[in-house]
């Protein structure tokens, strides 16, 4: 048998229709260009001048804006509280979400899938419901935190759990690991099932089980999953802003201020355009090395 | 059906020489195999005649037309690879038509030449499967049919059977060999095995370091290898090699002196080459084969491998020391037919049949080969 | 086994772990629904307790604040980003993944470089272009917009994916007689479907969600996003919280469904921000 060919080679030269492959990278630049990067090149142009929201009047002021930063307290106690958030976050939504993922992976024998759905639920709801629901929950007159403390013979806080300044930063921090948390668990389970078996047959066969062999396996091999968990809490520690100006607006009395809200406040209550613009250049900095700390990780992996 | 030239092909990477200079001439409905260790280029120059790969200088025809700066796509060439390339997303039959429906085929013709090649692969009953439900040895089968169906001018191979296991590779090859006879078509075949070389092919291309060291029938390779690499290459298990030097040229006789072995050897200098310089370096081959019990030679038994059809011994003879051995301790590799029983540590007493023997100069190039008359 | 009922003991533990974290997440969720369903009355009487009537009501006056239009622009808005985010990154990571010059190489870095910045900290500049456009209010300007935050990810999602892309598939198809766009329309295309439906998921939970730039870009109330317009229930409704819950019930519950339903999807997508 032979076939008789049907294809014959075509007499024309193939056209490449791209001649030059950049051409298709061109229009993520350019987005990109627009939105992202000559905004953030504007920011730190901007913080050196002081203008208002719709002023053509841009005054050069140096780093009168940055000096204003360092003597402002707010700034500060703003910063101080983004890394509470990071600090507070790391422990309750990295450090449950460990635990969390670990009984998932290995501590229970059935009904995983239903629990990693629940427990991950609140990370798809826009964090403004979450606030929302929060700040009724919260609520001194009708929430049900109250009701319960109240049911168990206990008297809640009288200023309200997010009116008193000495609690409502702890609150924030509630608020986010109730979203985030199964975020963190979900990330560190694929770490988890990612880790082949036979280690732990290895392991077993070595006499390391149960705790013995989360601690000598489980956690090695998860090294750089929890490191990139820990700068995507970190990360998000920063940027910050949907939560708390929804919550608390970052009172009272800027007892929940925080970066992202402070050049909010700056920017568009105040119209200190050109201030706002310093305090942004300090979170870009901030962002940036983690950012560029988290690619680093996460190529190495 | 069509003959495929290439002429002083170079290929360079940056500054790595990876195809240097090589001229080949394939013939109408050939077969040819390249072999070579990995890293002599075989695969890139498979490539590079599919068009997969450039070539930075050289020309290349099949047929009459010079394909040397055609696209892949107007070569009339099919390829089978390694991994098979399947596309997953198609049915057994989408994959093999998938040519001609980009060539705008029409629908009856295409789905003709499917169930042709099908047929011819008795892989008919797979058709409508995807590719993910198929075993490796019907994966493989669809790859061939891919290309089968498209009837192009050469078909090329890369490595197709090396992810097969042992059993359905041995099958496999018999059945390329019936595959090619009955297409009448022009094959290249790039593998490192040399079974598959040596059982498939027309002619074989050894292949090293970039450069053709020799084309040529199977046989012709084993038996008359121009160099010591082709020597070494072809041939399982591998050549003895020993060093000496020429104590004797006497016309067309050379007779060697090996430390370690009691009398000096003669054999007969091929015809077409120069005699070397009395006392020049030389390099003996003898073939496992060609080793005898039964000699003035002693050596003791360092390991046995039983093979039912044959024994393999290897065997350390003192002073007489293996260069270029499979195993680093200079043992000496004996292939027996049948079976035998030793006892390691026994001292045999071997010597070779003078009519298998080989000899290279310091260059590696031939000297003397066995005057072996193959049955016809 | 003798360690059966310790092991029995330890299981029921870490069921009692993990099955309270389920119940402290799902508790603010289940009230809110409950007391969407309470009179104003309820409320305050009895917090903890069941809506002692299932009526509707509060759901149509939290309807009436404009939730049908919020939802309308916010798939408008999230749909239109995703398509963009998609398209335009896939073209950019597979050309960069087969390119070897250096200078594309660049160019990779720099978009990567985009994923660094956050949009809280380049506002003021951002919200002055878009206003300075006269791209407020403007659906399509703000598509733009959350397309340039979603790209630089999703290129790094779809770089990886290129590059682990089995290289012989399209091989295959170029001697098949397939051009470069039909390799990758034909071949690499139907191929990536799994790593576009996850990048799309992730992008579409973020901009779906995204709040601080519709806050600032999109003012007019036929024009919010959901996260905006349900803000607006607050002032709406001063003390009518049942009015509040009905709409946030209503703002949250359909992506709650639609992750309900694609739960494997949307784990594997966002999980992957991890790799």
């Amino acid at each position: 048998m032979k076939p008789t060919p049907i294809l014959k080679p075509r007499q024309s030269v193939g056209v490449q229709i791209v001649q030059n492959q950049s051409v298709l990278v061109l229009p993520a630049l350019l987005i990109c260009t627009v939105f992202i990067f000559i905004p953030a090149f504007l920011t730190i142009f901007g913080s050196f001048y002081a203008f208002g929201l719709t002023s053509q009047n841009w005054e050069p002021v140096g780093f009168g804006n940055y000096v204003r930063a360092w003597n402002d307290d707010v700034f500060w106690i703003a910063l101080r509280n983004n890394i509470i958030i990071v600090l507070g976050s790391i422990v309750l939504q990295v450090g449950i979400g460990t635990v969390l993922a670990a009984v998932l992976d290995r501590g229970i024998s059935f009904g995983q899938t239903f629990f990693r759905v629940i427990i991950f639920m609140p990370m798809v709801i826009s964090a403004v419901a979450v606030a929302l629901i929060w700040l009724i929950i919260l609520d001194p007159n009708i929430g049900i935190l109250n009701a319960i403390v109240k049911s168990v013979g206990l008297s809640p806080p009288k200023l309200g759990w997010l009116g008193d300044p000495s609690i409502s930063i702890w609150m924030v921090l509630v608020v986010a690991a109730w979203q985030y948390t199964g975020f963190m668990m979900v990330l560190i389970l694929a770490g988890l099932q990612a880790i082949p078996n036979h280690l732990y047959e290895a392991a077993a066969l070595d006499g390391a089980r149960g705790f013995r062999a989360f601690w000598s396996i489980t956690l090695p091999s998860l090294r750089n999953v929890l490191v990139v968990a820990i700068l995507i809490t970190t990360i998000g520690g920063f940027k910050v802003f949907d939560l708390i100006f929804v919550l608390t607006n970052g009172g009272p009395a800027n007892a929940t201020q925080v970066l992202g809200t402070y050049i909010y406040l700056q920017a568009f209550t105040l119209t200190n355009m050109g201030y706002a613009n310093a305090v942004a250049v300090v979170l870009l900095a901030i962002a940036v090395f983690l950012g560029w700390l988290q690619l680093k990780v996460s190529r190495r992996s | 059906m069509a003959d495929l030239t290439l002429d002083a092909v170079e290929k360079y990477y940056g500054a790595y020489h990876a195809i240097k200079g090589v001229s080949l001439k394939v013939e109408p409905g050939e077969f040819i195999v390249m072999v070579g260790p990995s890293g002599c280029g075989k695969s890139t120059l498979l490539r590079a005649i599919a068009g997969l790969e450039t070539i930075s200088s050289g020309k290349m025809t099949i047929g009459e037309r010079d394909m040397t700066h055609e696209p892949p796509w107007d070569r009339g060439v099919a390829m089978v690879f390694q991994n098979y390339a399947l596309y997953p997303h198609m049915s057994v039959r989408d994959n093999m038509g998938f040519a001609l429906k980009v060539a705008r085929c029409p629908k009856a013709e295409i789905r003709e030449a499917v169930e042709n090649a099908a047929k011819t692969l008795r892989i008919t009953e797979h058709l409508d499967k995807k590719p993910r439900a198929l075993s490796g040895g019907q994966k493989q089968r669809v790859a061939i049919g891919r290309a089968i169906t498209r009837a192009p001018d050469v078909f090329l191979f890369d490595e197709p059977l090396s992810n097969l296991d042992a059993a359905l590779r041995s099958q496999m090859r018999v059945e390329l060999g019936r595959l090619h006879k009955q297409l009448d078509a022009t094959m290249v075949y790039v593998t490192h095995d040399q079974t598959e070389a040596m059982t498939m092919a027309s002619r074989i291309v050894v292949l090293n370091e970039g450069k053709i060291e020799q084309v040529g029938t199977p046989l012709e390779l084993y038996n008359h290898p121009e160099s010591l690499f082709v020597a070494g290459f072809l041939g399982s298990p591998k050549m003895n090699f020993f060093d000496g030097k020429i104590v004797d040229v006497a016309g067309k006789a050379l007779t060697v002196a090996v430390p370690g072995m009691p009398t000096p050897i003669t054999l007969t200098l091929d015809d077409d080459v120069q005699a070397p310089a009395f006392d020049s370096t030389v390099r003996l081959g003898v073939r496992p084969e060609a080793v005898r019990v039964g000699g003035d030679i002693p050596a003791s038994i360092a390991l046995v491998e039983s093979l039912g059809n044959q024994t393999l011994l290897y065997l350390d003879a003192g002073a007489l020391n293996c260069v270029e051995a499979e195993s680093s301790d200079g043992f000496i590799t004996a292939q027996l037919p049948s079976q035998h029983r030793y006892t390691l540590g026994d001292t045999v007493q071997i010597s070779w049949s003078p009519d298998m023997l080989y000899l290279f100069d310091t260059s590696g190039r031939r000297l003397c080969t066995p005057r072996l008359a193959v049955a016809k | 086994m003798t360690t059966a009922p310790r092991f029995r003991a330890v299981q029921l533990l870490l069921y009692g772990g993990v099955g309270l974290w389920s119940a402290f997440v799902l508790m603010p969720i289940a009230w809110m629904v409950f007391a969407a369903f309470k009179t104003r009355r309820e409320i305050f009487t009895d917090p903890l307790g069941m809506p002692q009537t299932w009526t509707f009501d509060s759901f149509e006056r939290a309807w009436g604040v404009g939730l049908g239009q919020f939802m309308f622009n916010s798939i408008v808005v999230t749909t239109g980003a995703v398509f963009i985010i998609i398209l335009v990154s896939g073209l950019a990571a597979y050309a960069i993944a087969r390119s070897t010059s250096m200078w594309m190489k660049l160019l990779y870095l720099l978009i990567v470089a985009g994923f660094a910045v956050p949009n809280t900290a380049v506002i003021v500049p951002l919200y002055q272009m878009v206003t300075a456009a006269n791209f407020s209010n403007s659906l399509f300007g703000i598509i733009w917009v959350y397309a340039a935050y979603g790209i630089p990810f999703t290129t790094i999602l779809f770089f990886s994916f290129f590059l682990d892309f089995p290289r012989e598939l399209e091989e295959a198809a170029r001697l098949d007689g397939c051009r470069p766009w039909a390799v990758f329309f034909r071949v690499v295309m139907p191929l990536s479907g799994p790593a576009i439906a996850s990048a799309a998921i992730f992008q579409a939970v973020f901009i779906w969600n995204e709040f601080l730039l519709a806050l600032l870009l999109l003012t007019q109330p036929d024009r919010k996003t959901l996260p905006v317009g349900i803000l607006q229930l607050q002032g709406e409704f001063t003390s009518d919280w049942p009015a509040v819950m009905a709409g946030l019930s209503i703002a949250t519950m359909p992506i709650i469904l639609i992750f309900l339903l694609l739960q494997r999807s949307f784990v594997r997508s966002l999980a992957g921000l991890g790799k």
